[in-house]
């Protein structure tokens, strides 16, 4: 059966070759039946790399440790849901996942465009086929995920246990696929700049597909920061670790994309820049990859360090080149007569935010890879923590979020003195009463006031754009208030999708300022029945229990935690033994509401005295990050659902062939 | 004309006032991170600055004090030769152990190094060495 899989993997590479070349020809020589071949190539790749991987799978779920990745990431103790989730546990399954995910959006692809954009696609099967004939290479020639272990192994040495964890079965995928679907604006983007079609028929052809790229990506990091939140151990979501900072720059460059490409579909300006955030977008995404798989730069929880490095840094090059080169060749067909008039317009703020954003994508960059160049140039490492990343981004986070504010209400070309008070006066008000009451309520000024008066200056506007939309509808239509909202919503489901973006990426930017400038930490060793004190909540040690299995053996302390004298929990937090992997590991118990999270860990446990150290954190409105991507994530659905004359078109583009029209 | 050059200056600040935050952050943020051999070289003239040693816990030299919290070790090659003594309080890190390799962030003052913080990278055993055949 494996070797059913590498032989799908060589054709599948074969086939993505074909494809490459056909394409290309079939658009260079304009030849409709080459560039039809080239798609039906491109569909026999996402069909064999689809076996491809369900063989792998197949071999997971049924132990076949006569291979070297199933013997690796899995054993036989290992509970299906992981077993699952080491598909894309290691680097072998985790390529073929991505050149699984790459050639079905291929697919979706050639559907989607099977009757449109027919002088772009050549060039974007080409582009995508070459992303895969990429993955495919590796998985044939550097590193095969069916490669057979001389003799079997007994039993397998099982995942990661930092792994085993419910929110690693949905952070990788989730990434992943804010990943892999940034190939597609990218394949568009350089199809546009071959095929010299430049203007904005491209950009409308992918604003989906950007939207949904970007979606998972931001999934993604709050996945993964949700999961480092509950399995590190160390009381935060976010370490600045290269590998999460790996993810956070294609993150920001594509919400600069989002807003910009606005910029490009209403005025017609911006298009370089477009392209230039496209371009990056993915660039970064396989920066990403590389930073991941290389080891060049030491990550702290670096789960596969290999070889693979100059393979990326060489397809990373590869990338830059051609692209930069294409959009050099295109620089004077680029240009454009449009130019902003004002500073305060709708352009130039959303001008402003990009350029923060990209700064911020900058800045990461430049203390992600500063160890590595400082090493370089200066023959010594250095390094720059967490005290460097939070210093340079919150102030530009700042302003940021002012622009969040600013951007949905002023208007186009040049706002008017009226216009601006129209827009803003409610929006600043709610500011200043804002700015009054945390000062009353004892708020110390600082980076996290600042945040929150911001943020609430930002949900003015959202909150004012709301409103005025309902009541004018109420005034004309004399719909009732709930019908206003959905009518209103429903058919402007861009801008108000976008809207209640906003309030999700506020409460977001909340929570990270609470959770920073207020949480509490008490590190405490305790007897039984002794108590600590961490803010206002009170624990006190009450046993340890233990518990083992195949799988794992777990030491518990029991705590339990009282307010005013009440006992509120009991809370539990774990030291696990995994025996295969032999490895200790910290299982967080939290107590979580919305105004804050107790944290409590088991930092260790000494038989011999019974004493318990429990370390506890009191993180404030922690909650609001998960609850704005929630937002975040009903924004997106909103501003993706199809509008209903889409869905006729769909409906009738989808049944037309059988079905006569009416 | 004159707004758009306007912009392009708006559009320096902007990029002005990011270098000038990574710069800044850089400077006062950065710190040295040194393979043992490269500390022991040059140990004396970083005495008292915040730094990063990578090394090996040596075995048979870690103490650890459940009642206090102190942990004390020494750093020292992976053969444990040339060993300096870490001084450190707080929560031992899961994969903390004797023969372990890890980063220690502190400063190294009269002959030892006091850690604000221990790393312990992750075993290589997850991507397995292969069997001989």
């Amino acid at each position: 059966m494996p070797e059913i899989g590498r032989l799908a993997v060589c054709l599948a590479l074969l086939f993505a070759a074909y494809s490459v070349v056909t394409s290309i020809l079939g658009g260079v020589r304009r030849r409709p039946d080459f560039v039809r071949s080239g798609e039906h190539a491109a569909f026999a790749v996402a069909g064999l790399v689809v076996v491809a991987a369900a063989i792998l799978l197949r071999a997971l779920l049924q132990h076949d440790f006569t291979l070297e990745y199933v013997a690796a990431y899995s054993s036989s103790s290992l509970p299906t849901q992981y077993t699952v989730a080491a598909l894309w546990g290691g680097q072998k399954g985790s390529l073929l996942f991505w050149a699984f995910m790459l050639s079905l959006f291929t697919a979706i692809v050639q559907i989607q465009n099977r009757d449109r954009n027919r002088a772009l696609m050549p060039y974007v099967t080409a582009t995508l086929m070459t992303i895969a004939f990429f993955f495919l290479a590796l998985l044939t020639f550097v590193t095969d995920p069916f490669e057979r272990l001389p003799v079997a192994a007994r039993e397998g040495a099982d995942l990661n246990p930092l792994l085993q964890n419910y929110w690693m079965m949905l952070h990788p995928p989730s990434l992943y696929t804010g990943y892999v679907s940034a190939s597609v604006p990218f394949a568009f983007g350089i199809a546009a700049l071959a095929s010299g079609r430049l203007g904005d028929q491209w950009i409308r052809s992918v604003r989906r597909w950007a939207l949904f790229s970007w979606s998972f990506l931001t999934l993604g990091n709050l996945l993964g920061a949700r999961w480092a939140y509950e399995v590190l151990g160390w009381g935060g979501y976010w370490a600045w670790d290269p590998v999460e900072n790996a993810a956070f720059m294609p993150w920001l460059v594509s919400t600069a994309y989002l807003h910009s490409v606005m910029i490009q579909e209403k005025k017609d300006m911006l298009r370089v820049w477009n392209l230039v955030l496209v371009l990056l977008t993915f660039a970064l995404t396989i920066f990403g990859t590389f930073l991941t798989r290389s080891g060049v730069i030491s990550s702290v929880h670096s789960f596969t360090q290999s070889g693979l490095g100059p393979f990326f840094i060489g397809f990373l090059l590869f990338v830059l080149v051609v692209s930069g080169g294409l959009l050099v060749y295109r620089l004077p067909d680029l240009r454009t007569p449009a130019t902003i008039e004002s500073f305060f317009s709708r352009e130039a703020a959303f001008l402003f935010n990009n350029l923060i954003l990209v700064g911020i994508a900058f800045a990461v960059f430049w203390g992600t890879v500063f160890p590595v160049l400082s090493e370089w140039v200066r023959g010594v490492k250095i390094t720059v923590g967490p005290p460097f990343f939070n210093r340079v981004n919150a102030p530009l986070g700042l302003v940021l979020l002012f622009f969040t504010g600013v951007g949905p209400v002023i208007a186009w070309r040049r706002a008017s003195p009226r216009n601006l008070r129209r827009a803003f006066t409610g929006p600043v008000l709610t500011a200043l009463a804002a700015a009054v009451a945390l000062g009353v309520a004892g708020v110390p000024p600082g980076y996290a006031y600042l945040t929150f008066v911001l943020g609430c200056f930002a949900l003015g506007t959202v909150g004012q754009e709301f409103w005025r939309g309902v009541r004018a509808r109420q005034a004309m239509l004399h719909e009732s208030a709930p019908r206003a909202l959905s009518r209103l919503v429903g058919k402007n489901r861009r801008r108000y999708g976008g809207y209640v973006i906003h309030v999700g990426v506020v409460s977001a930017f909340v929570a990270i300022a609470a959770s920073t400038a207020f949480r509490i930490e008490v590190t405490q060793p305790l007897k039984r029945g002794e108590e600590m004190q961490v803010g206002k909540f009170r624990l006190r040690y009450e046993r340890i229990t233990t518990a083992e299995d195949a799988h794992l053996s777990r030491l518990a302390a029991e705590v339990s935690v009282w307010r005013d004298g009440r006992q509120i929990a009991t809370l539990a937090p774990e030291k696990r033994f995994y025996k295969k992997p032999q490895q200790p590991t910290t299982e967080v118990a939290m107590r979580s509401t919305l105004t804050e999270d107790l944290y409590v860990v088991l930092g260790s446990y000494d038989r011999d005295s019974d004493l318990a150290t429990i370390q506890a954190f009191v993180n404030p409105l922690v909650s609001w990050l998960w609850l704005g991507g929630i937002f975040m994530a009903c924004g997106t659905i909103i501003t993706m659902w199809p509008a209903a004359a889409e869905r006729r078109a769909t409906a009738f583009a989808l049944g037309g062939a059988r079905v006569p029209a009416e | 004309m004159l707004t758009q050059r306007r912009f392009v200056i708006g559009a320096a600040l902007i990029g002005a006032a990011v270098s000038y935050l990574v710069y800044g952050g850089i400077r006062t943020t950065s710190m040295y991170y040194f393979e043992l051999g490269e500390f022991l070289a040059q140990r004396d003239a970083h005495v008292g600055e915040a730094l990063r040693v990578k090394g090996w816990v040596r075995h048979g030299s870690m103490r650890w004090d459940a009642r206090t919290s102190e942990l004390a070790f020494e750093l020292a090659r992976q053969d444990d030769s040339e060993p300096v003594p870490v001084a450190y309080r707080g929560i031992l890190p899961d994969m903390f152990s004797e023969g372990r390799e890890v980063v220690v962030e502190g400063r190294y003052q009269d002959g030892a190094l006091t850690a604000r913080q221990i790393m312990t990278s992750c075993p290589s055993k997850y991507e397995p060495a292969k069997a001989p055949s």
